[in-house]
Parts: C-alpha cells; structure tokens; sequence
C-alpha cells in the first residue's frame, strides 16, 4: 500500500480539523457564558460566502478573512439580542439562524455558484523542514490558519482557566446570581462572548472557504461542520484542549473516504464512509452520556436559561 | 460610560388577547420590511417580488392548490416538530425522518403494490412511511430517555446519515429502489395501486384531508386524554410528574417515536401523491426543517399549525416560483423563512412581558420601594 497517501491523509485531516476547532472554540465560549447557540452551521455557511465575496472583489484572503468573521460575529449577536435581552427560546432562536443563515448565504452565493474563488490560502513553506519525509507534509505542511487555530485552543485554555476574565466567564455560565451580585454584568458579558464565539466560528467558515473549497457548492459547502462542531464541544467536555484531539480525530473519519476511493478500496460502500463521520460523532456523544454525568462533563450549569435577576 | 435609560421587562399576568394576534403579524410584516431592504440593497424591486409571490402563492388557481399541497407535507412535519417541542424534546431532525418515511413507503409500494387493492395499499404504504420514521428516531429516543443523551444532536447527526442513505439506494446500481429501466439513475415507480391521483388538473391530493385529520386527532390526544395529560404535566414540571408517579422514561420515548413516524407520514405521503417514488432531489428542499419553523410560529399548537402550515407553504410556493417571473434567486424564500421566525421570537418578548424603557434613577427608586 503506498505509505504517502496516508501521510498525505494525515495532514489533510490537520488541516479540515481547522474548522473544526474554530467553530467549536466559538461554541464552547459562547456555552461557557450560558447561551446556547445551534446557528453555528449558519453561521459558517454565510461568512464562507462572505468571505468569498470579499476575498474576490478585492484580490485579499486576508480581508476575506476579517469580513467573514465580522459577519459570523454579527450572525451571532442577532442570537445574543434574542436570547439575552429577549429571553426568547434559545434552542429555537439558533434553528432560526440556521435557516436564516442558509438562506441568506444561497441568496448572497448565487452570483458565484459554480465559480471558484480567485485567491486562496496557501500553507507556509518552511523550507527544508517541509521537505522531512511523513513529518514534514504532515507538521510543517499547514498554513498559518490551521496554527493559528491551535494556538487559539492553547491561549483559550489558559484564558479559561488561569485569568480573572476567564473565571468570570465559567462563572456566568455556571452560577451567573452570584456574578450579578459581585456587580458585573450577567447580560453584558454573555452577549460579548456569543459575539466572539461568533467571530471564531466565522473565522472557521471563511477558512474553509478560502482555504480548503476554494468553490461556493451552497449548503454542501459545510455539509453539517457546524452540527459536528457542537457535538465536539460535549465531547471535549467544554475543555478548548481536548478539542484539538477531538477535531483531528472526526478529521480523519471526514477525510477517510477519500483516501480510500484513492487507494481504490471499495469493498466498504462509499455511502457508509459518506455517513462515518456523523455515525462516529453520535457514538461518541451517547458514550459519553451516563445518567447524571453532566456534571461530570463540565456542562456550565446555567447553560441555555435566562438569567432573570427578579424571578425567585 | 452609563446609561441613562434602562428596559424594564415586567412579566405579565395574562396576555392581552389582541397582543397574541398581534405579535405573529407585526413579525410577519417586520420580516417581509426587513427582507425589502435586502432585495433593495442588490437590486431587486420589493414591490414586484411581493406581489409576484402572493399571485403565484394564494392568489391563482394553480398557486392556492400547490399551496395547500405543500401544506399537506408541512403540516406533518409540523406537527411531527410540534408534538415532541411541547414536551421540551427538541428533534430537530425530522428531515432526516422524512427521508426514511419516503424508503420505507417506496418499499412497501414496490414490494406489495400488485396484491392489494388501492384502498388497503395506500394505508399501509403511509404506515410504512411512519413506522421507518419512527424506527429512524428509535435510537436517539432510546438514549434520551435512558442515559439524558441530547436529541438534539443525534436526531440532527441522523439526518446527514438518511441523506447518504438516500443517495445510496439511488445512485447504487441494481438497488431495489433504483428503476432498472433507465440508465440515468432515478427511483422506481410504486405500484399503481400505491399511488392516489389529484383533484382535477391541480396538483392537490388527497393526502391533504389526511394530514387534517391527524392535525385534529393529536389536538384531541394531547387536550383530552390521559397520555396528553401525562405530556402535559412533565411540561410544566418534571418534577412534579416523578412525585405524581408518572413514567417520564416511557412518555420521552413515545412522544419521540410519534414525532418520528409523523415525519415518516409526511415522506410516505410524498409516495403516495406526487412523486410515487423516491425522488433524491428531496434532499435539497429541507420540508422537514421547514416544519420546525411552522411548529414555532404557532407556538407549538397543534390547532394554529394548520394555519401557520398553509400559510408558510405559500410563501414557499411563491418563493419558488419566483425563479421563473424574475430573476430573483429563489433563496429570498428561505430566508424569510429565517427572518420571519427570528422576529417572531423577538416578539414573543412583546407578549409575554410588559417592557418599558425607564430613566436609571427610577429603576433604584422602584428598588427601595420593593
């Protein structure tokens, strides 16, 4: 069996596993603070189109970039809004974003369907160290989006766990009376970090985009990243650390497929590696579920409930 | 920096009768205004792409049957969304339900479509449909009811699993499913005997009366009988129904397998009316995320759903053919779909609380005086 292939799987695995992290980093930020957000797939399907047309127009993945995080965080504060000062239904207010968000994005992507995008991300050359055989393509073969993302899990990490800004963040989430009663804002800090979450999802969106597509397909574009980005969230158990590994692992079941239709392997039907990926996730996510164990899981405790100061 | 003024939102005892009629309209309209300005911003006329899709939505002979329909598919899944949101179980994957209610009636009108006769052959065709249905939601139930997994999320996982499956049994040469006469890979017919035909020269059938009834059957379940009741109680309080000795386990399950088969139905139902065999291009249409959509404009009720059924079907409609009077990309529909839900949940506050916009200092006097 040729042993490049599989190399060259491992690091395309890396680099799908790209938008996995943001999108999923976007979540757990967003479920830290307590506000549940299911408008992620819609929300990486219109910054990708965004950041389409605006890497496009002006010849700039860069702004590509900066455009369709803008957008993603601006998907999310109508989220923020909703839930925060509305206290409208959260699980039904992110479906809604969902399909806005689909729509929106096949109504902005019809003058571009079929084409694809005239400049892209390409990975850094780091000269020699590119050229080392299996570590080489697989390590040193990504481009700065891809490091980037996983130095955002790393800092997110610390950010969570090692700041005063990060404790009040887990806080909101998981008891958010006692961070009212320390004078801090329970609504202000929730639709801050639902925008940020935003923003990262966005960013993931558009990398996908730019980097990986590089063609607007309409909804098959992102085919379901976004459902596999919250279920990461459950599996990494809100930790951004464990959602590296999480997101290189459903990588590898996304980029299976391919390398087996590669290496002309067909005795398992295609349409069965198609669904491995969401098959491998909802194993996952009810081997992870035992009775009470949400706790145990690091769930923030206030996760998708209003926070009302008056109601007792 | 502060602010000088402050929204209060004051729960209010009852809601206003006006305000319930009220609200879902102002956020119809909101999103219709809302959706001018993007058609303006690229260069769309609001004023023609409206009227365009009311004459072609209710407006004409061909545009009121195609909408209702539609409606006969929405109203299922509408149903199907509704039925199991009221119990806080949210299976939002009654797409992919609806994809294997479409296997499922496809198999049992090509297997049995010679041995019965049409009046038997359509009612198990649709039982069929939902029994795949339900089998499709079996194991999310399962795991929800037991170990607490989110159904959320499984159910929706599913749906991206029935779409392969759809394509699968489509596109593999030699499947049962796969019309062995053409090289170009469509689905087999059902039997005669399995398919209904239309009233007159509409593209209405029967099926619609069907989705009516099932509307009303579950309305009746859920206000007058003990089941309901049950439903009812762990609602409001899943506590109280474990003091009360009710079986939340068991209830969760059931109400998830109904939802299930009622998205089945309305798969089995696209069997037996139009398509009369599976038609892979249903996974682009989304009727089955379009009924969560309709679910939560009536607010879950299951009377309102036929209203909210039929006149979300029409927007589609007129969506749809939109693409032929303009050139207006259809998509505009979809997502007012979107925006149209949005608003309503921003308007639900409206109804639900009192908000007014009060100065700072009369917020700490309120205070002191509580």
């Amino acid at each position: 069996m040729n042993e490049n292939i599989w190399v060259l799987m491992s690091g395309d695995a890396i680099a799908i596993a790209t938008t996995l992290i943001l999108a999923a980093l976007g979540a757990l930020f967003t479920e830290r603070s307590g506000v549940l957000n299911l408008g992620i797939e819609g929300i990486l399907l219109t910054s990708a189109i965004s950041s389409f047309l605006a890497a496009d127009a002006s010849g700039s993945v860069w702004l590509g970039l900066i455009v369709g995080s803008l957008i993603g965080a601006l998907l999310a504060s109508i989220h923020a809004v909703l839930s925060v000062v509305f206290r409208a239904n959260q699980i039904v207010a992110g479906l809604a974003l969902v399909i806005f968000g689909t729509g929106l994005a096949n109504f902005l992507g019809k003058p571009a369907e079929g084409k694809t995008v005239s400049t892209v991300i390409k990975p850094i050359s780091f000269g020699p160290l590119s050229d080392i055989p299996v570590i080489g393509p697989i390590v040193f073969g990504q481009d700065i989006i891809t490091y980037l993302a996983i130095a955002l899990a790393i800092v997110a990490s610390r950010y969570l766990f090692n700041t005063r800004s990060g404790l009040e963040l887990r806080a909101t989430g998981d008891d958010p009376a006692t961070v009212d009663a320390q004078g801090l804002s329970v609504a202000r800090i929730r639709i801050r970090y639902t925008m940020i979450g935003g923003a990262l999802v966005g960013l993931g969106g558009s990398w996908l985009m730019l980097a990986q597509s590089a063609g607007w397909h309409q909804a098959a574009t992102t085919n379901g990243l976004g459902w596999i980005a919250l279920a990461l969230v459950v599996f990494a158990g809100w930790r951004p650390m464990r959602i590296i590994f999480g997101a290189v692992l459903f990588g590898f079941t996304l980029q299976l497929p391919f390398t087996l239709q590669a290496e002309q392997i067909t005795f398992i039907p295609s349409a069965f590696l198609e669904m491995l990926p969401y098959l491998a996730t909802l194993i996952a996510l009810i081997a992870l579920s035992r009775p009470g164990s949400r706790n145990l899981l690091g769930a923030p405790r206030a996760l998708g409930t209003p926070f009302v100061r008056d109601e007792r | 920096m502060q602010i000088p003024f402050r929204v209060v939102f004051e729960q209010r005892g009852e809601t206003p009768r006006r305000l319930s009629l009220l609200v879902p309209l102002a956020s119809v309209f909101a999103a219709l205004f809302f959706g001018a300005l993007f058609l303006i911003a690229t260069g769309h006329s609001p004023i023609d792409t409206y009227s365009n899709m009311f004459q072609d939505g209710f407006a004409s002979f061909n545009g009121i049957t195609d909408t209702l329909a539609l409606s006969t598919v929405l109203i299922c899944t509408g149903i199907s969304a509704a039925f199991a949101f009221q119990m806080n179980l949210y299976n939002i994957g009654g797409e992919g339900q609806l994809y294997l209610g479409l296997i499922g009636g496809a198999w049992a009108g090509i297997a049995l479509g010679d041995h019965l006769p049409t009046l038997l052959m359509v009612p198990v065709v649709l039982l069929c449909g939902a029994l795949a249905g339900a089998a499709w939601i079996f194991v999310p139930a399962f795991v929800r009811s037991r170990l607490g997994t989110s159904e959320i999320v499984s159910t929706l996982l599913l749906t991206y699993v029935g779409a392969s499956l759809i394509k699968h049994v489509i596109y593999t040469p030699g499947s049962f499913f796969r019309n062995p006469n053409t090289s170009f890979p469509q689905g087999r017919l059902v039997a005669d005997s399995a398919s209904l035909d239309s009233f007159g020269s509409s593209r209405l059938y029967p099926t619609f009366f069907v989705a009516l009834v099932i509307a009303g059957a579950l309305y009746w379940v859920v206000k007058r009988t003990e089941f309901g009741y049950r439903i009812n109680v762990i609602a409001d309080s899943p506590r109280a129904a474990h003091y009360a000795g009710i079986h939340a386990n068991r209830t969760t399950m059931w109400v998830m397998l109904i939802s299930g088969a009622l998205s089945g139905l309305a798969g089995a139902m696209l069997i037996v009316g139009p398509y009369g065999k599976i038609e892979p291009s249903i996974i682009t249409l989304g009727y089955g995320y379009a009924g969560i959509v309709v679910a939560a404009l009536a607010r879950n009720n299951l009377g309102l759903i036929i209203v909210s059924g039929i006149l979300f079907s029409g927007l589609r409609v007129g969506g749809n053919n939109l693409q032929v009077t303009t050139d207006t990309p259809i998509h505009i529909g979809v997502m007012l779909q979107g925006a149209i839900l949005l608003f309503a949940l921003g308007g639900e506050a409206f109804r639900r609380y009192h908000i007014h916009v009060v100065r700072v200092q009369d917020v700490s006097t309120k205070k002191v005086a509580a």
